[in-house]
C-alpha cells in the first residue's frame, strides 16, 4: 500500500536546516492497522504530512498503492489526497461556517460526483458514525467526540483506501477517545488501511504493528525488544 | 461550483461579507447616480452650432473716438474694415453681423402668422454671413449689396424688409413647406418681413427654447459702442491670426479697442459650469471604483488570511490550487452581486431625490447594468490577488496544531 | 493614558508603512473630495448678505405682451420692471431704502493721454444701494440723497480700478472723465466679493461688482443704455427717439430692491403695489392677471434656482464617497488589528480592561482619521484651485472656492467620523479577543 525509501525532508528556516526526516524508509501492506509514537518534535508530523502528499520531500521515494508519487504536479497530488486519502486531524479540521452535512460533503466536490449519489454517501456516512440526526448541526453546536465522528464521516464519504490519522483522540477525554478507536478500528477491520500517529500507548497498542520515529529516524520497537510490546502494553491496559 | 454550500456558509459568517456587500451597494448607487447626471450634463455638451466653430473667430471693435457718433463714419469704418480683414491672408470669410454663437443669448422678436405668435432670435448680418458661418443657403436667395444699403439706413416708412430665415423656423411657421416669398409680420404688425431665403443649420442657445429659430435681416450691424465681425479662417490658421486682426484693425483705426476671440473659446465659457459638473464627477466615479477596489482587496486579503486552516483542510482533502481560486473568486462574485442587488434598490432610492435637484438626471436601466458588470470586473479584479495567494497556502497547514 | 494610547497609535503605524499608508491615502482621498465639494456646495449657497436676506426685498411685476403667452421667465413674469414703472415705485415712502440697479458699459478715459480709454462695466444705481447691500468702502463713502436727484457728476470707484486710475491713493475729490463727462470720486471701495452677486440675478450672478458705481438719474441726460437683458414685446410707430422710447416702453431691463424691515411694512409695500397695478389698468396697462411680487433675497436664490443645482448632488454625493472610503478601511483596519490579537491577548492578560482595549485601538483609527483629514485637506485646495481655473468665466477670480475656517472645520469633523466608521467595528472586534486563546503555542 505505501512504501517509502530513504526519504529525507529538510525544513530550512533562515540559515538553520532541520533535518525532519532522515533516510526513512517503511512499508505498509494494504489493510494494515499501524500506529506511529515517538517525541514531539521527532518528524511524526513532517512523516504524515509527506505521507499524506501534503508537502514535499528532498530525497528517496515514495510509492503509494504501488504509483510513484516522487514527482507528481500540485493538481496530481491534489486528486490522489482526494481519491486514495483520508485525512483525521488532532483538532478535527471542520470548516466552522459549515454544517455537518456540507462539512462531509467537502472532498465530494472536488470530484466528479452526481448530487443524488453524494446526498446518499453522505448519509451513509453520518449513520455509520451516528450522527444522522445532526446534520443540520454547525461544529460549534457539537461535542468533541461529535466533531472527530464527523471528520471520520468526511473520510468514509471519500471511501480512501489509506487513512493517515494524526493524533485523533488528542483532544478529547478517554471515554470519548476510546468511543473513536472503535470506529477507526471498526473501518479497518473492513480493510482500509489506517496509519495514526499517536502519544496514547494504550490506543499504540491497539495496532497490527507499532512504529516508533526518533530524530527523524524509524525505529522498529517490535525487532528491538525481546517482547513482544503488543501484548505487553494489552496486559497493562488490563491491568489497569 | 459549489453556490449551495458557499452561501450558507456566508449567511453564517456574515460580518466579513457585509462590509464589501455595503462598499458596493452604496458605489453601485454612487456611480449609477453620477452617471444620469453627467448624461444630463453633457447632453448639452454635445449639441452642434452646425457653423464651423473651429475656425470662427468674433471680433469685436469698441469704439471711443468721438467720430463714431456719426452713422456715416461709422458705416463706412465697417465696410473698411471688412476690407482690411479679407485681405489678411488666411482670412476665408468675414461678416459684420451682431450674432455672436455661443454667447448663450443674442437678440430675440415674436414674429406673427394667422393667429398665432412664435418666438424666434433676430440678428442683423450681411450677404457674406452664411459663407463666413458655414452654412447654405438652400432656397430662395442670398441679400444683395443693395439690400443690405437699403436696409441699413433708418426708413420711418416701414417697408417691407427681406429676411432669410433658419430651416428650423420655415418648418415650424409652414409645417407643409412653402415659406418663400410668404410675408411675416411682427406682433404689432408694423414690421413686415417677405422671406426671400431659408438657410439649412443654425443653433444658438438661448435663455428661452428658440435656439434653432433664427431671422436674418441685412444691414450694418452695431452703434457707437460697440461693432463686430464675425472672421472664418482657413483650417489651421486661426491661432495665428488672432493678434494679426488685432494689429491690422488698429492699425487702420486706432479710435477704439479691439478684441479677438476663438467662438470655441466662447463656447468653451458657455459649457464651463456643465463641464465642470462632468469633470468632478467623472473624478469621483475613477476614485470611488479604485478605493471600493481598495476596500474589495483589504477585505479579501483579511478573510484569506482568517481562514488559512480552512484552505489547508481543503487542499488536504483534495482541493487543486485552481479550486481555492474559484473558491475564493465565486464568493467574491456572489458578495459583489448581493452588493449589486441592494445597491440597484438604493441607486433607485438616490435617484428620486436626485430628480428633485437636477430633472433630467433620471435613472435609466441600462446604465445601472453597466455599473453592475463594472463592478463585477473591479470585484472579481480587486479579489484575483488575495484569492491567488489563498491559493497558494500550504496544505500541510492543515496538520499544523494552532 | 491618552498620550499612551497615541503613542502605541503611532507606533503601530509606523510597523506597516505600506498598509498605513493605504490608510491614510484612502481617508486623505475621501476628506479632500468631500471638502472640496462641500465647499463648493457652501460658497453658492451661504447666506450672500447676512442679516439682510429676509428684509431686501426684490420686485415684480407682470407687464407682458397680453395676448401672449406667460413670460418664460422661471418665475412666470418678467423678471425685470420697466423704466416707467420705476419712476413711479421711487414716489413710495414705505421702504425705508430702495434702488433700481442696471448694468452699463461706458468708456473710462485715463488721465495719462497716452494711456488707452478702457471700456468698464458700469452699475447704474440710487445712493441707498451702498447701504442696502453693505457695500464695503476703503475711502470716502457713497454721494448723498441729495446727489440722486440732479443727478451729480458723481461716482464710486472699485479698489481696482483705483488702482489702475491712482496708483490705490486715496483718490477721493479727484475726477475721472467717463463717456464725455467728468464725474467726482465720493468714495473707493475696499475689496469686494460676495458669494453671489445678489443686486443682479439676472446677469452673470458669480461676476465681481463693477468698476464703477454711478448715480442712476445720469441714464437720461447720457442716454445709457442696459449692457444686461432686456425684454421687451412692444413696438413703436415712427423715429421715437431714445428718451421717448424710455419713458414709455414695457421694456424691461431694471431690477428694483426694496427694504422693507418688518412685517406690516411688507404687506403696505403689497399693497401699495397691487393699487398701482389696478391703477394703471383703468388706463390699459397690466392686462395680465394681477400678480405682483415681493421676494426676499434668500426665497429669490432658491426660486431662481440661482445656486446650480448640480452641486448640492455633488456635495452629497462626495459625501456618500467618504462614507465608502472609511467603510473601505474597516477591512484594513481588521487585518491589521487581528493580526495582533496575540499581543492583545497578552495585554488582556495582564490586565488591560476592554474598554482600553477599545480606545487605544480607536484612538489608532481616529488619529489615522487625522492624518488623513490633514493630507486631504491639502488635496482640498489642489482641488479647489483647479475648480477656480475651470469656473474661472463664472466667478471671474482666483479664488473664489476657498477654504474659509467653517470649511476646515468641517474637514476635521468628517476625518473623525471617517475615522470613527472605519475604526469602531474593528476596535470592537479586537478587545473583544478572549484572553486565553492567543497565549497559547506562542
Amino acid at each position: 500500500m505505501l512504501k517509502m525509501e530513504g526519504l529525507t525532508k529538510i525544513y530550512r528556516t533562515g540559515l538553520v536546516e532541520t533535518r525532519a526526516l532522515r533516510d526513512f524508509t517503511m512499508e505498509v501492506e494494504q489493510g494494515e492497522f499501524v500506529t506511529i509514537t515517538g517525541p514531539s518534535g521527532s518528524g511524526k508530523t513532517t512523516f504524515l504530512n509527506v505521507a499524506g502528499l501534503l508537502d514535499a520531500f528532498e530525497q528517496g521515494r515514495y510509492f503509494l498503492d504501488g504509483l510513484d508519487v516522487s514527482r507528481l504536479t500540485d493538481s496530481q497530488m491534489s486528486r490522489i489526497r482526494n481519491e486514495k486519502i483520508g485525512f483525521i486531524f488532532q483538532s478535527f479540521n471542520l470548516i466552522p461556517d459549515l454544517d455537518v452535512f456540507d462539512n462531509i460533503d467537502v472532498p465530494l466536490r472536488y470530484r466528479k460526483v452526481s448530487a443524488a449519489e453524494r446526498k446518499e454517501r453522505i448519509e451513509r456516512a453520518a449513520a455509520q458514525v451516528g450522527l444522522s440526526s445532526r446534520l443540520r448541526h454547525l461544529p460549534s453546536q457539537l461535542s468533541g467526540g461529535q466533531q472527530q465522528r464527523v471528520s471520520i464521516a468526511r473520510v468514509l464519504a471519500g471511501d480512501p483506501k489509506l487513512i493517515l490519522a494524526d493524533e485523533p483522540t488528542g483532544n478529547l477525554d478517554s471515554t470519548m477517545a476510546r468511543e473513536i478507536m472503535d470506529i477507526l478500528e471498526d473501518i479497518n477491520a473492513r480493510g482500509t488501511t489506517l496509519i495514526m500517529v499517536t502519544h496514547n500507548p494504550e490506543h499504540a497498542a491497539r495496532a497490527h504493528r507499532q512504529l516508533h520515529i526518533a530524530d527523524g529516524r524509524m525505529v522498529d520497537l517490535e525487532r528491538i525488544s525481546p517482547f513482544p510490546l503488543n501484548r505487553a502494553a494489552q496486559a497493562m491496559s488490563v491491568a489497569n | 461550483m459549489p453556490f449551495g454550500p458557499i452561501f450558507r456558509a456566508m449567511t453564517r459568517n456574515r460580518s466579513r461579507f457585509l462590509l464589501i456587500v455595503a462598499e458596493v451597494a452604496l458605489t453601485l448607487a454612487i456611480v449609477a447616480n453620477c452617471v444620469s447626471l453627467i448624461r444630463e450634463s453633457q447632453a448639452s455638451l454635445k449639441v452642434e452650432s452646425g457653423f464651423d466653430d473651429e475656425n470662427l473667430l468674433w471680433v469685436g471693435s469698441r469704439p471711443f473716438a468721438e467720430a463714431f457718433r456719426e452713422d456715416a463714419y461709422l458705416h463706412h469704418a465697417i465696410d473698411s474694415d471688412l476690407v482690411t480683414l479679407r485681405t489678411l491672408p488666411g482670412v476665408r470669410a468675414a461678416s459684420n453681423t451682431s450674432f455672436i454663437p455661443w454667447i448663450g443669448g443674442g437678440s430675440s422678436t415674436e414674429v406673427r402668422l394667422g393667429g398665432n405668435r412664435y418666438r424666434t432670435q433676430i440678428y442683423g448680418v450681411d450677404p457674406a454671413v452664411f459663407d463666413t458661418l458655414g452654412v447654405t443657403v438652400i432656397q430662395g436667395r442670398n441679400f444683395t449689396p443693395a439690400e443690405l444699403e437699403a436696409g441699413t439706413g433708418s426708413d420711418p416708412d416701414k417697408v417691407i424688409s427681406p429676411v432669410v430665415i433658419s430651416e428650423a423656423l420655415a418648418k415650424l411657421l409652414y409645417p407643409n413647406g412653402g415659406a418663400l416669398g410668404k410675408i411675416i409680420q411682427d406682433p404689432s404688425g408694423t414690421d413686415s418681413f417677405d422671406v426671400i431665403g431659408v438657410f439649412d443649420r443654425f443653433y444658438n442657445p438661448y435663455g428661452w427654447p428658440i435656439g434653432e429659430y433664427a431671422v436674418f435681416l441685412p444691414r450694418r450691424s452695431g452703434g457707437f459702442s460697440n461693432f463686430g465681425f464675425l472672421v472664418r479662417t482657413q483650417p489651421g490658421q486661426k491661432d495665428a491670426l488672432m493678434p494679426e486682426i488685432e494689429k491690422a484693425l488698429l492699425a487702420s483705426n486706432d479710435g477704439r479697442n479691439v478684441r479677438v476671440r476663438a467662438i470655441q473659446d466662447i463656447r468653451r465659457e458657455y459649457d464651463s459650469r456643465d463641464r465642470a459638473v462632468v469633470m468632478a464627477l467623472n473624478a469621483v466615479m475613477i476614485l470611488l471604483v479604485f478605493v471600493t477596489a481598495l476596500g474589495i482587496v483589504g477585505i479579501t486579503s483579511f478573510s484569506v488570511a482568517e481562514r488559512q486552516k480552512q484552505i489547508g483542510t481543503r487542499r488536504a482533502l483534495g482541493a487543486t490550487q485552481g479550486d481555492i481560486l474559484r473558491h475564493f473568486l465565486l464568493e467574491n462574485w456572489m458578495v459583489t452581486s448581493i452588493g449589486a442587488v441592494l445597491g440597484t434598490g438604493l441607486a433607485y432610492a438616490i435617484n428620486v431625490g436626485l430628480v428633485t435637484l437636477v430633472q433630467q438626471a433620471k435613472l435609466e436601466a441600462w446604465v445601472l447594468a453597466a455599473g453592475v458588470g463594472l463592478l463585477w470586473v473591479v470585484g472579481l479584479g480587486a479579489a484575483l490577488g488575495p484569492a491567488l495567494r489563498a491559493a497558494r497556502v500550504a496544505p500541510a497547514i492543515a496538520t499544523r496544531s494552532v | 493614558m491618552f498620550a499612551y494610547n497615541l503613542r502605541l497609535a503611532w507606533k503601530s503605524l509606523l510597523r506597516n508603512p505600506v498598509l498605513s499608508t493605504l490608510i491614510v491615502g484612502g481617508i486623505a482621498l475621501g476628506v479632500a473630495i468631500s471638502t472640496a465639494f462641500i465647499t463648493v456646495y457652501h460658497v453658492f449657497s451661504r447666506d450672500p448678505i447676512p442679516g439682510k436676506s429676509d428684509v431686501l426685498f426684490y420686485v415684480q411685476m407682470d407687464n407682458w405682451d397680453p395676448t401672449a403667452p406667460p413670460h418664460p421667465h422661471e418665475s412666470g413674469i418678467p423678471p425685470q420692471i420697466s423704466y416707467r414703472d420705476m419712476r413711479e415705485l421711487m414716489r413710495s415712502k414705505i421702504p425705508v431704502r430702495q434702488s433700481p440697479n442696471f448694468l452699463a458699459s461706458l468708456y473710462v478715459f485715463p488721465r495719462d493721454a497716452k494711456a488707452r480709454p478702457s471700456q468698464e462695466p458700469i452699475r447704474m444705481v440710487f445712493s441707498d444701494f451702498f447701504p442696502m447691500f453693505d457695500v464695503p468702502f476703503r475711502y470716502g463713502a457713497g454721494w448723498g440723497r441729495a446727489a440722486d436727484a440732479g443727478p451729480e457728476p458723481v461716482v464710486v470707484i472699485s479698489s481696482e480700478l483705483n488702482e489702475r486710475l491712482f496708483g490705490g491713493r486715496d483718490s477721493v475729490g479727484e475726477t475721472i472723465r467717463i463717456d464725455r463727462r467728468e464725474f467726482r470720486v465720493t468714495g473707493v471701495m475696499a475689496p469686494w466679493r460676495p458669494s453671489i452677486r445678489i443686486y443682479d440675478m439676472n446677469g452673470d450672478v458669480f461676476g465681481e461688482p463693477e468698476s464703477v458705481f454711478m448715480p442712476f438719474n445720469w441714464i437720461e441726460p447720457m442716454e445709457i443704455r442696459t449692457a444686461g437683458n432686456r425684454d421687451n414685446w412692444q413696438s413703436f410707430d415712427g423715429d421715437p427717439t431714445y428718451l421717448e422710447i424710455l419713458r414709455r416702453s414695457e421694456g424691461c431691463f431694471l431690477q428694483m430692491w426694496v427694504e422693507l424691515p418688518d412685517e406690516a411694512s411688507r404687506q403696505a409695500y403689497a399693497r401699495f403695489l397691487d393699487a398701482y397695478t389696478t391703477e394703471q389698468r383703468k388706463e390699459g396697462r397690466f392686462q395680465r392677471p394681477l400678480d405682483n411680487r415681493i421676494t426676499s433675497v434668500r426665497n429669490l436664490i432658491q426660486d431662481w434656482e440661482v445656486v446650480p443645482p448640480q452641486s448640492k448632488a455633488i456635495a452629497a454625493i462626495s459625501i456618500l464617497f467618504l462614507i465608502v472610503a472609511a467603510l473601505n478601511l474597516v477591512g484594513l483596519f481588521l487585518g491589521k488589528f487581528l493580526a495582533r490579537a496575540p499581543q492583545v491577548g497578552v495585554r488582556r492578560a495582564l490586565g488591560a480592561t476592554r474598554g482600553s482595549i477599545f480606545l487605544q485601538h480607536l484612538i489608532e483609527c481616529e488619529l489615522v482619521g487625522l492624518i488623513g483629514g490633514a493630507i486631504g485637506l491639502l488635496l482640498s485646495f489642489g482641488v479647489l484651485a483647479f475648480f477656480n481655473t475651470v469656473f474661472r468665466r463664472m466667478s471671474q477670480s482666483e479664488d473664489f472656492f476657498h477654504l474659509d475656517l467653517t470649511m476646515v472645520l468641517a474637514a476635521v469633523f468628517l476625518s473623525l467620523v471617517a475615522g470613527a466608521i472605519a475604526g469602531i467595528y474593528p476596535a470592537w472586534r479586537i478587545c473583544s479577543v478572549p484572553p486565553a486563546r492567543y497565549l497559547r503555542n506562542q
